[in-house]
């Protein structure tokens, strides 16, 4: 409990055993906090992003095909403006190409997506790449 | 005669309540305003308001509304006695909030008539709970009345806060600021930014303000220890305990406005501990003002 009297706060001498509890309970989390961060701090490496993409899903639109899929960030690093690019390739001759671009793919973390053609690609080769990114 | 005096002077009273009632609208429309314009004028608030996920929509709503009475219940529009007039209050500031909300966002044409209800509905609903918890404070804390603090005390002449009360006012202040800074892109680009050494020290650093906004430098309104009691209780009991409040409510808003979703687990924590910041900040900002 505290006490206010004109305006300046007096905490009381005798607390409840509730407000200790809480305060230890509390200082145990952010012990479990800090050391997370500090093993991740000792983890932590200088290499740059790892992208890869993998194709979830394709299915029809009204306006054509819908291509779903999922870029992977491997690296400690979290890389911004992913540019990704995808192409439906007929007898190693590209018939359709899309582009799209992930504002940021968090450090080991996955963002899905996915790309619109008018092409049907089942049957077709089918390649979505990352293409760049920046350092956020 | 006698009957005409008793009706006049009740009726100078009845129009003197009015007349504080009208004040204390005011005064709820201002603190709406200045609490709530930040939020307004934020792209991210506008577009929040028709991707948001309706079920975290309707929470946060929900959530609002216990946080109202419990503010109430310490504040006011008017010095409230009873859970009635406490629910009464909670429902003026709501409204308040939602209505200064709407003629704002009207008058910056972020609303159309021909835009999708649903949307005018999300921009709304968002905006409305910063603003109301706004429409609360702003009777308090704008007000110059001596009368205001007049309730709650006791034969010393002091007032008494539980220690649920205390950690009540914390999670206001670091829902406050949180709301403000969680909707934008740059608490998780900051968190993109920051090493895991960065953020160790952030952590360290929102601790020790807290700690120091509230014992040892001397506000007005600070709170102080009596020389019997070592320092490092007051940081157990109210310090600690204020900081994972802090955290836990940053965890929330940023859930609420889907800034998590598909983020690895330490990604989220440094996006928490970044929001956590100025949550600290205003936990702590809480105790000493209200």
């Amino acid at each position: 409990m505290t006490k206010s009297q004109n305006s300046s706060h007096t905490e009381t001498e005798e607390p409840h055993w509730i407000e200790w509890a809480t305060g230890i309970a509390s200082g145990i989390l952010v012990i479990v906090m800090i050391g997370w961060v500090a093993k991740e701090a000792w983890r932590q490496t200088d290499a740059p992003p790892d992208l890869s993409t993998r194709i979830l899903k394709t299915e029809a639109t009204s306006g054509g095909f819908r291509v779903e899929f999922e870029i992977l960030n491997r690296s400690m690093a979290t890389a911004a403006a992913v540019t990704v690019h995808g192409e439906i390739a007929r007898d190693e001759q590209p018939v359709e190409e899309s582009d799209v671009t992930f504002d940021y793919v968090p450090a080991e973390s996955k963002s899905t997506g996915a790309m619109l053609f008018k092409t049907d690609p089942t049957g077709q080769q089918l390649t979505i790449v990352p293409t760049g990114y920046t350092d956020p | 005669m006698t009957d005409f005096f008793r009706d006049d002077q009740a009726e100078a009273a009845s129009s003197d309540k009015l007349g504080k009632f009208l004040i204390g609208i005011g005064r709820a429309i201002a603190g709406a305003l200045l609490f709530a314009l930040p939020m307004l004028m934020t792209m991210e608030m506008w577009a929040l308001g028709f991707y948001i996920d309706r079920f975290q929509l309707l929470l946060l709503l929900l959530v609002n509304i216990p946080l109202l009475v419990g503010l109430a219940h310490r504040i006011g529009f008017e010095d409230t006695f009873g859970w009635r007039e406490d629910l009464r209050d909670s429902a003026i500031a709501f409204g308040i909030g939602i209505i200064t909300s709407t003629i704002i966002l009207v008058l910056l044409g972020l609303l159309k008539a021909d835009d999708p209800w649903h949307e005018i509905l999300g921009k709304i609903a968002i905006q409305s709970v910063p603003a109301s918890i706004g429409a609360m404070l702003g009777r308090s804390q704008l007000s110059g009345d001596d009368d205001d603090d007049e309730d709650q005390e006791d034969a010393d002449g002091g007032r008494e806060t539980s220690y649920a009360g205390e950690l009540f006012m914390m999670a206001v202040g670091a829902l406050f600021l949180s709301l403000n800074m969680a909707p934008t892109e740059e608490m998780i680009l900051l968190s993109y930014k920051m090493t895991p050494s960065h953020a160790l020290v952030t952590i360290v650093v929102s601790i020790a303000l807290m700690h120091g906004f509230v014992y040892a430098v001397s506000f007005k309104g600070s709170h102080e220890l009596s020389s019997s009691t070592p320092w490092w209780h007051a940081f157990v009991r109210f310090t600690l305990p204020g900081y994972i409040i802090a955290v836990l409510i940053s965890l929330y808003c940023l859930w609420t406005f889907e800034r998590l979703e598909d983020v690895s687990a330490t990604q989220i924590l440094m996006s928490v501990i970044v929001l956590s910041f100025p949550g600290a900040i205003g936990a702590s900002a809480a105790r000493l003002i209200l």
